[in-house]
């Protein structure tokens, strides 16, 4: 009794996570009917997705979601990098919470808030005008690429800032003294030491964030203009419009894509060795 | 190569940097709040300071219902996922099976949630169809309705959301407690649960609170996976979002926005606040202890 009660969570996750996300890939295959599907094997979802307009949403999406994921990294892996290297062991988790203050306000709210602070007559553009910078409003950071990509990285710059963090603990601070006693210059610290220690923390964060910007239907749903679809809105389109095998074929495309990535990044870099601070 | 022990301002501009990025992603929030208290709502040219929108809210009963429903799912979800958080916890502590636990409790945090919510969309439809055929054929009726849209499916899609969340938690705080004090209280003749309640527990309270707070902001914060799979009632970000994209961002969603986010702020505060006075209290306590003499 005792032994099987610590089963649970196994056997939860196991028969509600891997096994609905695994049988993706068969529902995938059954015919469409009208409010729903029956068995059966046809390729008509995934012709649905790879020879329409819908395969090149995907890959804008990708294309936005790696340069937010470049973004979030320049921005967000130097406070990782200050808070190990500078700020008194006790002290480093605390400043890291301090990252988890907007993470704690709902999606939505957050994303939601971006329009009056990114629109025409919104906060940003009234503060330039104000100060003079710009002389017209500027159109293009709202209902635009551009503006999916500034809500992706606002949403997920603690992620890297968390994963940095925990790649870090792969970084002990007397590397630092060291090469500052061999006088490395800077970047051939951060090239050298620092990239190849803590890559597979950096790894599993840049994936986080990039499958993420290819699957929360709201950025592109709220921030984007017309035209601007994601993996994750093109499979709740699917489920609103009860094409429930082609919601089910975009799934499959993206797990296997998120599998595909992190075993390229297990290969790469021994994934297992961001686990080493919780071992 | 310069040295920030050196340079005091580099140090500071780091630290001024650090806040900045915190500041910037708070920003739009703190601009809806801001604005949630105009009299004039957004964009206008005067700015009258009024509590007029949150009254508002209050008085709507759509909402109040939502709120309810959120409290409810918020409070089972607690009550489930962290014992089975702590549980995973102390499952993958003693296991052998390593990689292949943790791989299963974390990977919910790398499916996107409109992926998650279609798949179990999906799964809990098929296992309504299976419960329903299997029922005919046996000719009773009793277990139909088991896996409806509704607030168990919404529970399932909400616990796996949240254990990631619960096991890393309590999986840290863990990692600071030393196993030998467990066996020194078993070869005491102290049962397994009563070492645990006793020795173990007072030391990770502070992780299993955390879990908790996390457990019940994340439930109130969800929308996507909840919106897929609740069925028919309403949650207060269904409400919410309803709200936005029906009449756009009217002064009362500013208000309600706001308010929500109030609420979780002020929780993790809190939260925050008590385990840094009580992680201090006994870090103190300790040295005390171990150092009668105060040594830096």
């Amino acid at each position: 009794m005792g032994k099987a009660l610590f089963l649970a969570p196994i056997v939860f996750m196991t028969l509600f996570f891997a096994l609905p996300l695994a049988l993706t890939v068969v529902w995938s295959v059954f015919e469409r009917t009208m409010f729903w599907m029956e068995p059966g094997f046809t390729l008509f979802a995934y012709e649905n997705f790879f020879f329409s307009a819908r395969l090149e949403n995907f890959l804008s999406s990708m294309w936005h979601s790696s340069i937010s994921v470049v973004v979030a990294f320049i921005f967000g892996f130097p406070v990782a990098v200050f808070v190990r290297r500078r700020i008194p062991q006790v002290a480093q988790h605390r400043v890291i919470l301090l990252f988890i203050l907007p993470f704690m306000v709902s999606e939505i709210i957050r994303i939601f808030a971006l329009r009056p602070v990114l629109q025409r007559t919104g906060l940003v553009n009234n503060v330039l005008l104000e100060l003079g910078v710009i002389t017209e409003p500027i159109t293009v950071i709202l209902y635009t690429p551009l503006g999916v990509i500034i809500g992706e990285v606002l949403s997920f710059l603690p992620f890297i800032v968390f994963a940095g963090f925990l790649a870090m603990e792969a970084v002990p601070k007397y590397i630092f003294e060291i090469c500052d006693d061999l006088g490395a210059p800077r970047h051939r610290v951060f090239i050298d030491v620092i990239l190849p220690l803590a890559a597979p923390g950096i790894f599993a964060g840049a994936v986080f964030i990039f499958v993420n910007g290819l699957g929360v239907a709201l950025l592109p749903n709220i921030l984007g203009g017309p035209g601007a679809v994601n993996a994750g809105l093109i499979a709740t389109q699917a489920i609103a419009a009860l094409d429930f095998p082609l919601a089910m074929a975009v799934s499959a495309i993206m797990m296997t894509t998120l599998l595909g990535l992190l075993y390229i990044g297990h290969r790469l870099f021994d994934l297992t060795r961001i686990l080493s601070p919780i071992n | 190569m310069g040295d920030d022990y050196s340079s005091v301002w580099s140090y500071r501009l780091k630290w001024l940097y650090t806040l900045l990025v915190v500041f910037t992603l708070m920003l739009p929030v703190f601009y809806v709040i801001y604005v949630s208290f105009n009299q004039n709502g957004f964009g206008a040219a005067e700015y009258v300071f009024t509590f007029e929108w949150y009254g508002e809210i209050f008085s709507d009963l759509l909402l109040l219902g939502a709120l309810g429903n959120t409290f409810i799912l918020a409070g089972i979800t607690l009550a489930v996922a962290v014992p089975m958080g702590l549980i995973a916890a102390k499952f993958y502590k003693a296991t052998e099976a390593k990689l292949l636990t943790v791989s299963l409790l974390l990977s919910p945090l790398f499916v996107p949630a409109d992926i998650l919510g279609s798949a179990l969309l999906v799964f809990f439809k098929n296992l309504n169809i299976a419960c329903a055929t299997i029922g005919e054929w046996l000719g009773v009726s009793w277990f139909d309705t088991w896996f409806e849209l509704g607030y168990f499916s919404a529970l399932v899609g909400l616990i796996i959301y949240t254990l990631p969340y619960i096991f890393v938690v309590i999986l840290i705080t863990m990692g600071r407690y030393n196993e030998q004090q467990t066996e020194a209280a078993r070869s005491c003749g102290a049962t397994a649960w009563q070492a645990f309640v006793q020795v173990e527990f007072p030391q990770i309270r502070a992780g299993v609170f955390s879990a908790c707070a996390f457990a019940v902001i994340l439930t109130f914060n969800e929308y996507t996976r909840t919106s897929l799979l609740k069925g028919g009632y309403d949650t207060i970000t269904s409400v919410l979002i309803s709200q936005m994209l029906n009449e756009g961002m009217s002064e009362q969603s500013y208000a309600m926005s706001s308010l929500i986010s109030f609420i979780a702020i002020a929780l993790i505060g809190s939260i925050i606040l008590y385990t840094l006075v009580q992680s201090e209290r006994l870090e103190r306590e300790a040295r005390a202890k171990a150092e009668p003499v105060m040594s830096g």
